[in-house]
């Protein structure tokens, strides 16, 4: 080393690298914050001049409307409608999140699979539907397939007669009880069927003989479910039109139908991807060491790849998950009365916005990050330990 | 545990920002040195719309495009309908020009936000005056323009014949209304049991409507009559139900706190409803003012009044200038024209929107 180089003088501070990345920095955030306070300082005029309110006392208001399927009042404060309306909002999330990981799964799986039909099935399916713009896929669902492709409820569908199908909503059988006892009855069968599985597990041990505790599991729940139906004296009832509408069984709101349809269609297509790319990511060397041991397909597939494919899929899946849960808002342009529906209809009725939309934000934030604290509780639960 | 850590941390400072929002909003509209510190950002906002709208040169006029007689776009693109003209009113009278008005077209639920942040000077969009907007919303509410009441539209063959027969059913209405209270209120006066969807544009009621999602559309009679004079199946397949259940004042609104804008828009307003009571038109205007005598209508239409001292001009010192009745009735037309314009070939009646003198109940405060 020549001793010239070895010893630079040193630069000013205001040369130094270090000195002048703290100095943008700071300009930078000094920036951002004189922004919102300009912001909020106009804000605060506004309001201060046109005298509107700034805190949560609309909440005590009388809501002044009714929600369809509902029996809140219209003289109930504007705090319950917010409520249902967060409650119809976790009712289309739990339901799409359900239903949009089973079709994704099957179709994922469909992608992969050996059968040139099945294949460019799923591949249409996801190359047609990921590519649409979901506020479109929902008014077409609403105006188009429920709206005119649905019978009018004078000549309403009924399959088997256990379903009514109209434009006005889908009604389905529904047990006659309230939905505590629904609650204790099915959490109950769902106990006793998980001991039933596991004895199975025990017995194909010992035996050395196929568990199937699935199959097991799920048969011994239906078979409970109608069991304590028919000890407890509870019955089902079944929906039939009357006049213009339908009475008896669950009806199932035609906005609700078409918004938890179009959320399911539009996420599943990107959950096959997650699936299929997670099923490839999957070590070859598995695949063919369930092979050796001669595993069947399908024994494969639910035994060996999908445990360990879900387990890389998990991460992706929180984040399609949270999209569905926001995207749940746009069933307001299509009249389902969930958090933003409700949130537009009060403001437009004399709740102040700011206030309002604020508060509607902070939910669906909370919402957001208590999905994302399930999921990575899962994904803790379910990542490869390492040695 | 580092994501979980952030994650507990954002939600904490979630509800910890959710409820210092609260506590700080209540506690900053009381203290005045709030609105000091941004004076001199907004000293031009501080001053009269009025000002800010003669420096422009036009006015911003929040209305719609798709309410046959109030306001829809003809084949040229412009407005057209009762609402539309009397955007035209406060133009001709603030600016002596009807055409130098910005029609924006609003979403129903979005009127309001717009007319607070400024994105409009006047809301004339078949809006009802009640007590919680004039007090919440931070409008203020002027001269009626329609007096108008809530309806129930149902088709023709449906057998309804009365409100009361409506048991059970489902009644669409516009989001974010009077009319989803309304009909809230009369479903559980009457016991009926209604189920009331509310969609975001007319158009989409009409849809559901077509599909026969909805058993009956609830709006205010003059929108319903509107609705029906367009309707795709032919009017005669609809009809509207002989009952009316509240009260719709219609009126154009302004934001609050601006008295000198607020005062030039109601002149405006009720110069139209005094020139029908004088018999002035957009037809005779002219001939009036240059022949009459009348010291009424000479200073109403800012002429020369003679004096003993001379001739002069009213000057009522509205900010408006002195011949603005007259600019607006010469542009547009007074009341009874406009309506015969827009309302009457949809088949509405005068009724309540008659003259005091003539059974109604407009009635302009003397001009003097």
């Amino acid at each position: 080393m020549s001793p010239q180089l070895s010893t630079p003088s040193k630069a000013p501070f205001f040369r130094d690298i270090r000195t002048l990345k703290w100095v943008l920095q700071l300009l930078a955030l000094f920036a951002v914050f004189a922004l919102l306070y300009w912001l909020y300082g106009n804000y605060q005029e506004n309001v201060a001049k046109s005298s509107i309110q700034t805190d949560l006392r609309f909440l005590d208001n009388p809501a002044n409307f009714t929600i369809p399927g509902n029996d809140l009042d219209q003289s109930q404060p504007v705090r319950d409608a917010f409520v249902e309306g967060f409650l119809n909002t976790l009712r289309v999330a739990f339901i799409g999140v359900v239903l949009a990981t089973i079709l994704g799964t099957l179709i994922g799986i469909a992608r992969l699979s050996k059968n040139f039909m099945v294949r460019t099935l799923g591949t249409v399916y996801v190359e047609l539907v990921r590519n649409l713009p979901l506020l479109l896929l929902l008014t077409f669902m609403n105006l188009a397939v429920v709206l005119q492709a649905f019978p009018r409820i004078e000549n309403a569908w009924l399959p088997l007669d256990l379903f009514v199908i109209s434009n006005r909503g889908i009604a389905i059988p529904w047990f006659i009880g309230s939905p505590a006892q629904l609650a204790i009855g099915v959490v109950s069968a769902a106990l006793i069927a998980f001991v039933v599985a596991r004895v199975r597990i025990r017995q194909a041990d010992k035996s050395g003989k196929q568990d199937r505790a699935w199959l097991f599991g799920i048969i011994s729940f239906l078979v409970l479910v109608v069991l304590i139906w028919l000890l407890f004296g509870y019955g089902w009832e079944l929906p039939y039109v009357d006049g213009r509408g339908t009475t008896g069984g669950l009806r199932l709101d035609p906005s609700f139908f078409a918004l938890v349809a179009s959320l399911v269609i539009y996420t599943s297509s990107h959950i096959a991807e997650i699936v299929r790319g997670s099923i490839l990511a999957v070590s070859k060397g598995q695949g063919e060491a369930a092979d050796a041991i001669a595993l069947s397909g399908s024994q494969k597939m639910r035994l060996i790849i999908l445990p360990q494919a879900f387990r890389i899929a998990m991460p992706a899946l929180g984040n399609q998950y949270l999209n569905l849960i926001k995207n749940s808002s746009l069933g307001a342009t299509i009249s389902y009365f969930e958090l933003t529906q409700i949130a537009q209809i009060t403001v437009g009725n004399g709740s102040p916005a700011v206030p309002a939309f604020s508060l509607t934000l902070l939910v669906y934030l909370a919402i957001s990050l208590v999905t994302s604290l399930v999921v990575n509780f899962f994904n803790r639960r379910l990542a490869l330990v390492e040695r | 545990m580092k994501s979980k850590s952030l994650s507990v941390l954002a939600v904490a400072s979630a509800a910890g920002l959710f409820l210092a929002g609260c506590a700080s909003t209540e506690a900053e509209t009381t203290t005045p040195a709030a609105t000091e510190t941004t004076t001199t950002t907004t000293t031009e906002a501080a001053g009269s719309l009025l000002d800010s709208v003669i420096a422009a040169g036009s006015v911003r006029c929040g209305t719609r495009d798709a309410l046959p007689g109030f306001a829809v776009l003809n084949d040229a693109g412009e407005h057209v309908g009762f609402d539309s003209d009397f955007c035209r009113v406060i133009a001709a009278a603030v600016l002596g020009d009807a055409t130098a008005v910005e029609m924006i077209d609003l979403e129903t639920a979005d009127r309001f936000t717009a007319l607070q942040s400024g994105a409009i000077d006047v809301l004339v969009r078949n809006t009802t005056w009640t007590a919680t907007r004039d007090g919440s919303e931070g409008a203020n509410f002027l001269q009626p323009t329609f007096y108008d009441g809530q309806g129930m539209m149902v088709t023709s063959d449906s057998g309804y014949m009365k409100i009361s027969e409506m048991d059970g059913a489902i009644i669409c209405v516009a989001k974010g209304t009077t009319t989803e209270g309304n009909a809230a209120l009369e479903s559980s006066r009457l016991g009926l049991d209604w189920e009331i969807r509310s969609f975001d544009e007319t158009d989409l009621i009409l849809e559901a409507f077509l599909a026969g999602q909805c058993d009956g559309w609830s709006s205010d009679v003059s929108q319903l009559t509107g609705l029906r004079s367009a309707y795709p199946d032919g009017s005669e397949s609809l009809m509207i139900l002989p009952e009316v259940f509240s009260k719709e004042p219609l009126a154009p609104a302004v934001l609050d706190g601006d008295t000198a804008w607020a005062q030039a828009v109601n002149w405006a307003i009720l110069a139209t409803i005094q020139a029908e009571e004088f018999g002035i038109t957009s037809a005779n205007v002219d001939s009036i003012r240059d022949t009459t005598e009348d010291v009424g209508i000479l200073r109403f239409l800012g002429a020369d009044v003679p004096g003993s001292d001379g001739a002069a001009v009213l000057d009522p010192n509205l900010s408006l200038p002195t011949d603005f009745a007259y600019q607006v009735v010469k542009q547009v037309g007074n009341y009874g024209e406009i309506f015969a314009r827009h309302l009457t070939p949809l088949g509405l009646d005068r009724g309540l929107n008659s003259l005091w003198n003539d059974g109604g109940i407009l009635y302009a405060p003397p001009y003097r």
